[in-house]
């Protein structure tokens, strides 16, 4: 099988550098063993929010990030960088009608009634910005587990991370209509295509809306139908809607993988799922192929260019073995950010776990460093959380990264191919 | 504030032994009260690996404990089943093991009364496929798999049943004395932060690894000494019934099956302070390789969570002057006799498995001290709950959730806890913190270690009127860093993944350090 580009891993990271590459008008090859990390994330996109005392602008906290941590990832884009792929995304993921700033964080609930800071949200949490204050009605429905809306709303009345002034929040419990069985996040996106499940919830909502800015309801309103439900929700209510994302599977996470996808596939690229990269092979100092397993079959792919985006732990982009060893599976690239003897966690759960900086060391480019600490091939590019330096969790910043780092492997690769043509 | 108590037998303790003389002491007739520092069954009893005794692992080196151990299997299994599951247990010869000791072993079951079978390794392997193939001998026994924590549970309710007050969380501050005699102690009251002054005619010091503090305080001595015990959970049976190594006995030579994961066991290291006893990376590796000796493939298999305990040893030498040395494996001590000091009796040494006739041995010694003659009737009487043979199952549980499961939302996928099945416990104890559920339910003790279902019961519970939001949000970070505590030395691999997964949860979803307090 041949390739202008092999992006390895289907998560934020390897998505946007496929899109972009296709849309560079690259051949382009997604393999990923599973759906990445979309179907954990919240669907919004962090890019800074805790440097380590809560950000109000990402953008003007970023020369200190950079200062405090030189190897931290947003060093290979910069703030020009991150602003390009920003930029880039709100037209890639418009049909999810994203919108923020890089200059002003929002503030959005959580499952818990806390707030979390955030700079990109997509039009279902438009509404959920409360660093300014204001009265919100949150709406759980009776019998799910994974939303509690009075404990949303307390916790929201005591909220202090961020907001100018003081929130009130109130809720209501909404009774399911018809046969409950298990309500899970699938199921209920699913049901809530009902028109008729709609009208039985704001039938039950509306006399409690009060004087409610807006309402907040569990983030399981649809998955391809996302937008309809959400505006017609609206519409029956007379005030705004915004979801609050919750346990996994994420339903904002997976519309977002959902929209990356068709955006891959309009631009020409292919997504083989349930593939994963085996083993490659080199030409001096350049890598030639990579052996997928296809059917559970090898396939080797040649290709120009490769893109690694595994990820970290979570996804096995980096592994640690009984010994303490770690190991970048697919190329046996050196992990970094562990020093010898490092314990590498802490005593609190909550304090920071040296383990979770490591990954790979690159050059400007993006390249990922072999153990001489020249780029292991000059045609590989790493992006997203297999890369080292970053907290992405306690920062704040796992999406900014993945998008501005696979957005700058792509810029990377397309300057290549410029060059080459010239 | 403080409250004054009055009672016959006060018993400092409430691990299996405490419990168990609770439970022996209401069933004489004695007002009793039973305090513990923590929770129930969260000293050693807690934090063992789940083996109900066949006496089988002391045949060879010590025929008179396996004699005990024998017998006491023989009553538990009447009178506490609801807390044993009968999973059997197998005695293996690897290629390790001296051929000669599995004779020797086989020889002497009979005299030590321990029922023991010899099946082909082709039979064993049958019955355990996971088992290594190079068995060369084979011995079936009677060992089980004990729930500690139902253990303790239920003499701690047979005993409240019969009007004995149970304070948990009340850790002693004084032991009280009246000249040459002990009259009472001084408990505190974690959680209203009172003080509780309690009046006793005999002062029980059942503190296991802990009574040489306890005995301080009287102003005598326990020369208890702790030894220090590793286990690690694997996260799913490997083996259904206990696994032995036939052999004199070593580190690691024990998986136990208990309730959906298996437990390897142990070590015995000597330690200063039963509260001191971290587990170190080399422990963790060398249970690991152990495991693969009975199973292989074991050290590949995903590691949950390890914990260690204090085992309340007690050296020989220890007991002196008048003690009378009751048992192979435990001793009572009337500190009237040894130290002239009335009104108190320490009970150490001995194992989960004879806790019963520790508790049996202790409370003739309170007898005796009081001047008064009353039969013990534990070994007859069954335990709240247990009716003789009803032993627990593994499947019973999957059952009785599915008949319950509509409109019941499942809290916990790994351990199968239901919505009611919490509110449940929480209406029993309307101060339950999470981590208390964890030893009820077994919240958060599967393979996302409370990942998902911490969330959940936090959020629930809040719902109760006794638990308010501070609470909520208190609890779960409390219980994410208890989780954590065992979680460190076993994460790389699968867990590792896992305990990344739990902490995007955490943090990036949940953002529990950020949360109001």
């Amino acid at each position: 099988m041949n390739t202008d580009a092999l992006v390895i891993g289907a998560g934020t990271a390897g998505l946007i550098a496929a899109t972009r590459l296709a849309q560079g008008g690259l051949r382009v090859l997604v393999v990923a063993t599973g759906e990445g990390c979309l179907p954990l994330a919240s669907g919004t996109v962090d890019v800074l929010g805790y440097a380590p005392g809560p950000v109000k602008s990402p953008l003007g906290a970023l020369p200190g990030l950079l200062d405090a941590h030189p190897e931290h990832p947003y060093r290979l884009t910069g703030a020009a960088g991150l602003e390009q792929s920003v930029a880039w995304f709100l037209q890639v993921a418009a049909p999810l009608g994203y919108e923020g700033e890089l200059t002003r964080n929002r503030w959005v609930p959580t499952v818990l009634g806390g707030l979390r800071p955030t700079a990109l949200v997509p039009r279902g949490m438009a509404a959920a910005d409360l660093g300014g204050g204001g009265e919100v009605l949150i709406a759980g429905i009776r019998g799910f587990r994974d939303f509690h809306p009075a404990l949303v709303a307390e916790n929201l009345c005591q909220a202090t991370a961020a907001p100018a002034a003081a929130i009130q929040a109130r809720a209501i419990e909404l009774d399911w209509p018809g046969s409950a069985g298990d309500l899970v996040p699938f199921r209920l996106a699913r049901r809530l295509e009902d028109a008729g499940i709609r009208r039985s919830l704001a039938t039950q909502l509306r006399p409690k809306i009060g004087s409610a800015a807006a309402v907040g309801m569990p983030a399981v309103l649809g998955r391809e139908t996302a937008a309809d439900i959400h505006a017609d929700l609206e519409r029956r209510l007379g005030v705004p809607v915004f979801e609050i994302p919750g346990l996994p599977p994420s339903l904002p996470g997976l519309r977002l993988f959902d929209c990356l996808r068709r955006a891959l596939r309009d631009a020409g690229g292919r997504l083989l799922l349930g593939s994963s990269a085996i083993a490659a092979t080199h030409h001096q100092d350049t890598l030639d192929s990579v052996t997928i397993t296809q059917a559970s079959r090898p396939v080797e792919v040649s290709a120009g260019f490769f893109v690694l985006a595994t990820g970290g732990f979570v996804t096995g982009g980096i592994v640690r073995e009984p010994d303490g060893r770690l190991r970048e599976p697919v190329f046996g690239l050196p992990v970094h950010g562990l020093a010898p003897g490092q314990q590498p966690f802490g005593d609190e759960y909550l304090s920071e776990h040296p383990l979770d900086r490591v990954g790979l060391s690159t050059d400007a480019n993006g390249r990922p460093l072999g153990a001489a600490g020249a780029p292991h091939a000059v045609n590989l590019y790493a992006a997203g959380a297999v890369l080292a330096g970053a907290l992405p969790w306690r920062e704040k910043s796992g999406e900014g990264l993945s998008l501005a780092t696979g957005w700058h492997a792509a810029e990377a690769i397309l300057g290549c191919r410029r060059e080459d043509v010239a | 504030m403080t409250e004054a108590l009055e009672c016959q037998l006060l018993v400092i303790g409430g691990g299996s032994t405490g419990a168990g003389v609770a439970w022996d002491a209401a069933l004489r007739g004695f007002q009793v009260i039973l305090a513990d520092r923590g929770d129930l069954a969260t000293g050693t009893t807690g934090r063992f690996h789940g083996l109900l005794h066949s006496g089988g692992r002391y045949v060879v080196r010590d025929p008179g404990g396996a004699r005990e151990c024998a017998r006491e299997n023989v009553i538990l299994r009447r009178v506490a089943s609801a807390a044993i599951e009968d999973t059997g247990g197998l005695f293996v010869t690897t290629p390790l093991d001296d051929l000669e000791y599995a004779d020797r072993f086989f020889a002497s079951c009979p005299a030590a009364e321990v029922p023991v079978e010899e099946i082909s390794p082709a039979e064993a392997l049958r019955r355990e496929p996971r088992l290594t193939p190079a068995v060369r001998r084979a011995f079936v026994v009677q060992d089980g798999s004990i729930d500690s924590w139902k253990l303790v549970w239920s003499c701690a309710q047979g005993a409240k049943q019969l009007g004995a007050r149970i304070l948990p969380y009340h850790p002693v501050t004084a032991i009280v004395r009246e000249g040459d005699r002990v009259i009472g102690a001084r408990l505190h009251d974690l959680r209203s932060g009172g003080d509780v002054e309690v009046r006793a005619q005999c002062v029980i010091n059942a503190a296991g690894a802990w009574s040489g503090q306890v005995a301080r305080m009287a102003g005598c001595e326990v020369a208890v000494r702790p030894g220090k015990g590793v286990m690690v959970a694997i996260n799913h049976r490997l083996a259904d019934c206990v696994v032995n190594r036939c052999h004199m006995t070593g580190d690691g030579d024990i998986v136990v099956p208990s309730h959906s994961v298996s437990v390897i066991g142990t070590t015995d290291t000597p330690v200063e302070d039963p509260d001191d006893i971290e587990p170190t990376a080399e422990e963790v590796a060398k249970m690991m390789t152990a495991g693969d000796v009975l199973l292989p493939g074991f050290s590949r298999s995903r590691a949950l969570r390890v914990w260690t305990g204090a085992r309340p040893l007690l050296p020989k030498t220890a007991t002196v002057g008048d003690d009378r040395e009751v048992s192979r494996s435990h001793t009572v001590i009337r500190h009237a006799q040894r130290d002239d000091l009335g009104g108190l009796i320490s009970i150490a040494g001995g194992k989960l498995t004879t806790y019963r006739l520790m508790a049996e041995d202790t409370v003739d010694a309170a007898c005796a001290e009081l001047g008064v003659e009353r039969t013990c009737t534990t070994a007859e009487t069954p335990l709240p709950g247990s009716t003789g043979r009803n032993y627990y199952r593994l499947p019973d549980h999957q059952a009785d959730f599915e008949k319950g499961r509509a409109d019941n939302p499942m809290v916990c996928e790994c351990e199968l806890v239901s919505r009611s099945d919490l509110l449940a416990a929480a209406r029993r104890n309307p101060q339950v913190q999470i981590d208390d559920l964890r030893r009820v339910l077994r919240i958060g003790m599967g393979p996302c270690q409370g990942g998902f279902c911490a969330f959940r019961t936090a959020a629930i519970l809040h719902g109760q009127k006794e638990y308010g939001r501070s609470q909520a949000n208190a609890g779960l970070r409390a219980f994410v860093q208890e989780r954590w505590k065992g979680q460190r030395p076993v994460l790389w691999g699968q867990q590792l993944r896992q305990a990344q997964l739990d902490a995007w949860i955490f943090q990036g979803v949940l953002d529990i350090e950020h949360m109001p307090t």
